[in-house]
């Protein structure tokens, strides 16, 4: 006996009530919980859906879905920075690495000059509150989709929520950088200048990248991902 | 089942394996095929399958490819070339490893 459409929408909405929140990850568990299911029919076909459902889903343990759910966060994080490191390497080659080698040199310059700690800190607090900005449009776009479309993708939260969120708090990491080295001395050193030069740039492509470009290119992204999107 | 604890180590490259043999195969296929091979002697868990599919997919051994099947999604494993080369390697580990437990096991036999 095979699955229904309305019984294979059950399921859906069974592995979301079991705290699946990701479209990405509840079509593979309702593949599952359908193959399942039918073979359990095969052998004892007076039971109900429901039946064969509770006994498929007790074979995922005590925690049910919760190892799957959180594993899959684990290995979609990991696709995540390896997407930004495609992206970031485009900026050391042809032809972005002259903007990145001018990016690199004028902090150098700013290293250089007696108002480094100023101009730095500046940058700082402007990176900061463009990112809280961001970050609130974002989460918006976000919500707006789940509301279009009715389902979440999981690559689609990391991008939209900037890798859950780790990237707001990033550039606040920096003021104390800032402040622990440098309460005496107003000029930086040849060294200090060189990485504070190399940080800047960096922390500047990886937040456009995180904030504007990945954001910009999500649904390519998603469609490059997830072979079940064209399905929608 | 005690054989379960050794098995569980071993699950990536039974994974790999399987996967060698036949093109691409889906979730629940994989925990019928072990069933299958292994007369019901060893079962993979569900908890303990998905989260080695995605390990290994985000490690670019695996691609995905989804089907609708019937009034449903499938989502079917294949191995990539690296997947294919890794399979290669982990499973002469796994010959190593076998061998060199036989000769802790079984000295005589090694």
């Amino acid at each position: 006996m095979k699955l229904t459409k309305e019984q294979i929408q059950q399921l859906y909405e069974f592995t979301r009530k079991h705290y699946v929140e990701h479209y990405d990850l509840q079509t593979e568990l309702v593949d599952h919980l359908a193959n399942d299911i039918e073979q359990i029919w095969k052998e004892k076909p007076n039971l109900t859906f429901e039946q064969a459902r509770s006994i498929s889903f007790k074979k995922f343990g005590v925690f049910g879905f919760m190892d799957v759910v959180s594993e899959r966060q684990k290995a979609m994080s990991k696709r995540y920075w390896k997407i930004i490191k495609v992206f970031i390497l485009q900026w050391f080659g042809i032809p972005k690495i002259i903007i990145t080698a001018l990016m690199f040199l004028s902090f150098y310059s700013i290293c250089k000059t007696a108002f480094a700690n100023y101009i730095l800190l500046s940058i700082l607090i402007i990176l900061s509150l463009y990112t809280f900005y961001k970050g609130y449009l974002l989460q918006k776009t976000l919500k707006n989709n789940l509301k279009k479309n009715g389902k979440k993708w999981m690559l689609e939260e990391m991008i939209f929520r900037t890798g859950m969120g780790s990237f707001l708090l990033l550039p606040i990491n920096f003021f104390n950088f800032i402040n622990i080295f440098h309460k005496e001395s107003q000029i930086y050193t040849e060294w200090f200048s060189l990485l504070y030069a190399f940080l800047f740039t960096f922390i500047i492509i990886l937040f456009y990248i995180v904030l504007e470009v990945l954001p910009k290119k999500a649904e390519k992204l998603l469609m490059e991902n997830y072979s079940e999107y064209i399905y929608l | 089942m005690g054989n379960q604890k050794l098995f569980k180590g071993s699950l990536q490259t039974i994974i790999l394996k399987l996967l060698e043999t036949k093109v691409k195969m889906y979730g629940y296929e994989i925990t019928q095929k072990v069933k299958e091979i292994t007369k019901g002697e060893l079962t993979i868990t569900e908890g303990a399958l998905y989260p080695a599919l995605h390990k290994l997919e985000a490690e670019g051994l695996l691609d995905v490819e989804v089907v609708k099947v019937d009034n449903r999604l499938r989502k079917y494993y294949k191995l990539t070339e690296n997947g294919k080369k890794e399979t290669v390697n982990r499973l002469a580990l796994m010959e190593d490893f076998l061998q060199t437990m036989q000769q802790i096991v079984n000295p005589k036999l090694a």
